[in-house]
């Protein structure tokens, strides 16, 4: 199986973690004796190459972060050129994460995932959907680098569901999104206890950005 | 007290103000035509909740859009459509209002949000074209509860003589 792969972060692909995941992905695929290509959408010299190889392959898989409740505005700009049908059938998946860890943040976007494969000519290949990836980007101590590295694994073993199945459509693939909300326990504890560790965790993480103001700022305020 | 309404008009189209102002209605309305103005789409680098609070790392337009949120109350997106939702024009400038959350988290309505950076903002859309209103309506809930206020609705701009459905 040959996978088209894109990315439709527009971070750039050196701090994206859509890319972080994808990386992952495609440990599995190879490891079942697939290939890929893949293609950044946060740099435009690659739109042409990514239209391109959409065209012409059968297995695409779109890796996306959630941003305001759906689909990042410059993947909905390079979804605009793309032609609405096609010579060649094909199957277009989708790899949707987002920061919160619920579940139930990034079903919407799913809805509209699902959606978008008839409207260009493929088939739908199903969504691998996980939230909480927003401290991939923050592994500064050993426990969370471990935790990150256990959900980085996960995706490699979901690589592996891909090329055996065929697509996301499987049992595997709907468990890996794990919880779809938070239990009241949770966010009891939250208000309690874990609100201000995570406060600190941000403060300290900006601080190592070289900020140098308060978090909740509000510079605009009475701007006039 | 006044209310006040920014709309972000994302059509290039100018007769559609008369649209606006018909469907939308507040004491203190502004309307922001966006078509002409350079707004670059969100990069997602977080600069704005880590390392300049507040203030976007993209040097555009968009400043000026934010500096008039800070004192509103209601936004509406007037937005063109595509594949059943609202187009990138009109998802870019809802992508770009991360500087007024912050980067703390809580719980409110049961889900983890960000904390507000300024205030509440309820929500509302106007959109043009086919698209699904019942998704666009969820979408709208969903985008008014990030900002802590409520959904104003969900409109479709008819053209003249167009059926209601």
């Amino acid at each position: 199986m040959h996978v088209v792969i894109i990315n439709g972060s527009p971070r750039v692909q050196k701090f994206s973690n859509t890319d972080k995941i994808i990386q992952s992905f495609v440990k599995g695929l190879q490891a079942s004796g697939s290939s890929y290509d893949l293609y950044s959408l946060s740099n435009r010299k690659e739109w042409d190459a990514a239209r391109a190889s959409f065209i012409s392959h059968d297995q695409i898989i779109f890796a996306l972060p959630l941003f305001v409740e759906c689909v990042p505005s410059i993947m909905l700009e390079f979804l605009e050129t793309l032609p609405t049908e096609r010579q060649q059938p094909a199957q277009m998946s989708f790899i949707l994460h987002g920061g919160f860890d619920e579940g139930h943040q990034l079903r919407l976007c799913e809805r509209f995932l699902q959606s978008l494969p008839a409207q260009l000519g493929c088939t739908y290949g199903g969504c691998l959907v996980q939230g909480g990836s927003f401290l991939i980007r923050m592994r500064d101590d050993e426990k969370m680098k471990k935790t990150m590295t256990k959900k980085l694994d996960a995706y490699t073993k979901m690589g592996q569901s891909f090329v055996s199945n065929g697509n996301f459509m499987t049992t595997e693939a709907c468990k890996f999104t794990g919880s779809e909300k938070n239990p009241r326990i949770a966010h009891l504890l939250f208000r309690l206890f874990i609100k201000r560790l995570v406060r600190k965790k941000f403060e300290r993480y900006a601080q190592q950005w070289g900020c140098t103001r308060p978090l909740d700022d509000k510079p605009y305020l009475n701007s006039k | 007290m006044k209310m006040k309404t920014i709309v972000l008009n994302t059509i290039e189209e100018h007769a559609i103000s008369d649209k606006i102002s018909a469907l939308i209605k507040g004491d203190d309305m502004e309307v922001i035509n966006t078509s002409g103005m350079k707004i670059a789409h969100c990069m997602g680098c977080n600069l704005c909740w880590l390392k300049t609070p507040g203030i976007c790392a993209i040097k555009d337009d968009y400043e000026g859009i934010i500096k008039k949120l800070v004192d509103a109350e209601n936004l509406w997106l007037v937005s063109d459509t595509r594949f059943g939702f609202v187009d990138w024009r009109g998802k870019r400038v809802m992508d770009r209002i991360v500087p007024m959350l912050n980067m703390y988290v809580e719980f409110r309505d049961g889900l983890e949000r960000h904390e507000l950076r300024y205030h509440p903002l309820n929500f509302g859309l106007l959109y043009k074209g086919q698209a699904d209103q019942e998704f666009l309506e969820e979408w709208s809930r969903r985008v008014a509860s990030n900002l802590a206020g409520h959904s104003l609705g969900v409109y479709n701009i008819r053209k003249e003589g167009e059926p209601c459905m």
